[in-house]
């Protein structure tokens, strides 16, 4: 895909996502916009994936560590063939498959269970590492929240990760500076991450999380360093794409009504 | 009577698994040389992920590995494990039924002995009864330990296996069988009381079998060495016979192997069991026997919990 079809294609993931949690009645649609770039670059350029063979041992694994964003996580599998998209709008609701947040044997595509905040990383080593050891030439992708990175396992992955030489590893952190409970810089003294990571001794990028260029640069330049751990600082703005939700955190979790699912559409292209 | 390591005997079990199965590692949060494992890491250096004294990073990696195929096993002390790492077991692990092995040292008053009660671990056996999916062995001896360590890696899915300090008493021969979700009767003096026991206070029990006999007094001495899942036919067939019963373990009364011996009991032969165990406290340091003893798990407390159970109301 060209930059332009994969900015489409985020923008499309996005109106899913305000579609999906709308029908729905319940979900959180601002985590989901902020990471809607770097999921349409993972899932229709970088992943190596068959939605036809969702367990194919050699695929890429991706994780997204911050499972309450999986509205956006659905949409893409749904986009990419795992299952129909007309099964997003029963997100939550008890005859569906589709959890409150990912479950590895319910929806196809998904690599692992999601949603308990801080575990991906360390979810993702374990692949990464039972990879290796198997001999499959692949890449483990994790995608965390800024907050998520106050549990105290996200740090005990990144040592270990680094001891490891996980080169297969590859972190994207969605740094929108928002919570559930309000700002980051407002709750914790998390930032200036990237030098955390740095003193863990990964790789460290740090780029415009909005930016498709950006992300397919940065996935490069992780993918050559092949004794280190990756760590790319995605900055990014919550609820990006719909106006009434950037930067306000009151949609961290909220269904848009009708009227807010229009201006969502205009806003993000139509349906595209 | 003589002590065996139970750590030494299920590592050699694993071992010896391993050697014909390349997808067995241990994932290690510093516990190695706890674990008695430094024989596997010298022989399969790559096989072992030390992660550092990291009990949740373990689980997760472990996790992780088990997704790709990898038969991962976490070792180490049985309440950094099951407490610190507890969620991670249940979410990531048990929920979607990952094949995850988990040894737990230390268990109980006898095996944390003079380290206190940070390294004593009695609740380990209830919190990991009471998630869905995970299967729970309590062996008696390092012999029962080393079959029971077979017996683990042949289930699919998370199982948990309860091992001591490394200095439990030798109860059974080493030809005794071990057959995974199953109780055994030990002893059959008669049906007057059923004594079930799990795990390393089977000596006592065997004991307290034997003095009541001298009394008049003849039990069924039942190992309880799966506690999850429990072998509810079993168990009722002992009570059938006896219509009494005590049962007892080195691990609090709350959530063990007593209760779960309550719960069949009731829905299918109630009677009276009396349950000896922890009395919901927390113990202190001392000499594994001396603390059995101090906090009432003497053979003399096992007789008297079986008398108790025999009284009529």
């Amino acid at each position: 895909m060209t930059v332009e079809e994969l900015s489409r294609m985020a923008n499309r993931l996005r109106l899913d996502v305000v579609e999906t949690v709308h029908t729905a009645g319940d979900g959180h649609p601002g985590p989901c916009m902020s990471i809607a770039d770097v999921m349409a670059v993972l899932f229709f350029e970088e992943l190596r994936l068959d939605p036809q063979n969702p367990r194919w041992i050699e695929r890429d694994r991706f994780i997204l560590s911050k499972g309450h964003a999986c509205p956006i996580l659905y949409a893409a599998l749904a986009r990419r063939g795992y299952f129909p998209v007309e099964e997003l709008g029963g997100l939550r609701s008890l005859g569906s498959f589709l959890q409150g947040h990912p479950d590895m044997n319910k929806v196809p595509g998904v690599d692992t269970v999601s949603g308990s905040l801080g575990n991906g990383i360390a979810i993702g080593l374990g692949m990464a590492l039972g990879c290796r050891y198997q001999k499959i030439d692949n890449h483990v992708y994790v995608i965390v929240g800024d907050g998520e990175q106050e549990e105290g396992v996200i740090w005990e992955a990144a040592m270990a990760a680094a001891k490891q030489k996980a080169g297969n590893l590859i972190v994207f952190a969605d740094c929108n500076n928002y919570q559930s409970g309000g700002k980051v810089t407002d709750l914790s003294s998390l930032y200036p991450v990237e030098d955390k990571w740095k003193a863990f001794h990964w790789h460290v990028q740090v780029i415009d999380g909005h930016d498709i260029s950006a992300i397919r640069t940065a996935i490069a330049n992780a993918k050559a360093v092949t004794d280190a751990p990756s760590y790319i600082a995605l900055k990014t703005v919550k609820g990006k794409g719909v106006p009434y939700m950037e930067n306000n955190n009151a949609w961290h979790k909220k269904v848009p009504s009708d009227e807010e699912v229009e201006i969502a559409r205009k806003a993000l292209g139509g349906a595209i | 009577m003589s002590t065996k390591s139970t750590r030494e005997a299920a590592m050699r079990a694993v071992l010896e698994l391993a050697r014909g199965d390349d997808k067995i590692v241990i994932v290690s949060p510093d516990s190695v040389a706890a674990a008695r494992a430094v024989p596997f890491r010298d022989e399969f250096p790559d096989r072992v992920i030390e992660v550092g004294i990291a009990e949740q990073d373990a689980v997760d990696v472990a996790a992780g590995l088990a997704t790709t195929g990898m038969k991962p096993i976490v070792v180490t002390y049985a309440g950094f494990l099951t407490m610190r790492a507890c969620e991670m077991i249940r979410t990531f692990v048990a929920y979607p039924g990952l094949n995850v092995k988990f040894i737990g040292l230390n268990g109980g008053m006898l095996g944390g002995e003079r380290e206190g009660v940070t390294h004593q671990f009695y609740e380990d056996v209830g919190i990991m009864r009471s998630m869905p999916g995970v299967k729970v062995l309590c062996p008696a001896d390092a012999g029962q330990a080393y079959k029971a360590a077979l017996a683990m890696m042949e289930q699919d899915g998370p199982v948990y296996l309860r091992l001591g300090s490394g200095r439990e008493p030798e109860v059974f021969p080493d030809d005794t069988p071990f057959e995974f979700g199953k109780v055994r009767e030990v002893l059959h003096y008669g049906d007057d009381v059923a004594v079930f026991a799990s795990g390393f206070i089977m000596d006592r029990a065997i004991a307290a079998a034997e003095k009541l006999k001298a009394e008049g007094i003849n039990a069924t001495l039942v190992d309880v060495s799966t506690v999850k899942p429990m072998d509810s036919a079993g168990v009722t067939a002992v009570l059938r016979r006896t219509n009494c019963a005590v049962a007892v373990e080195d691990h609090n009364i709350y959530g063990g192997m007593s209760s779960a011996i309550c719960e069949v009991a009731c829905h299918y032969h109630p009677c009276r069991v009396i349950r000896l165990g922890l009395r919901d406290v927390y113990p202190r340091s001392g000499k594994a026997a001396e603390l059995l003893d101090a906090y009432g798990l003497s053979v003399d407390d096992i007789a008297a919990g079986a008398k108790r159970a025999m009284e009529k109301d």
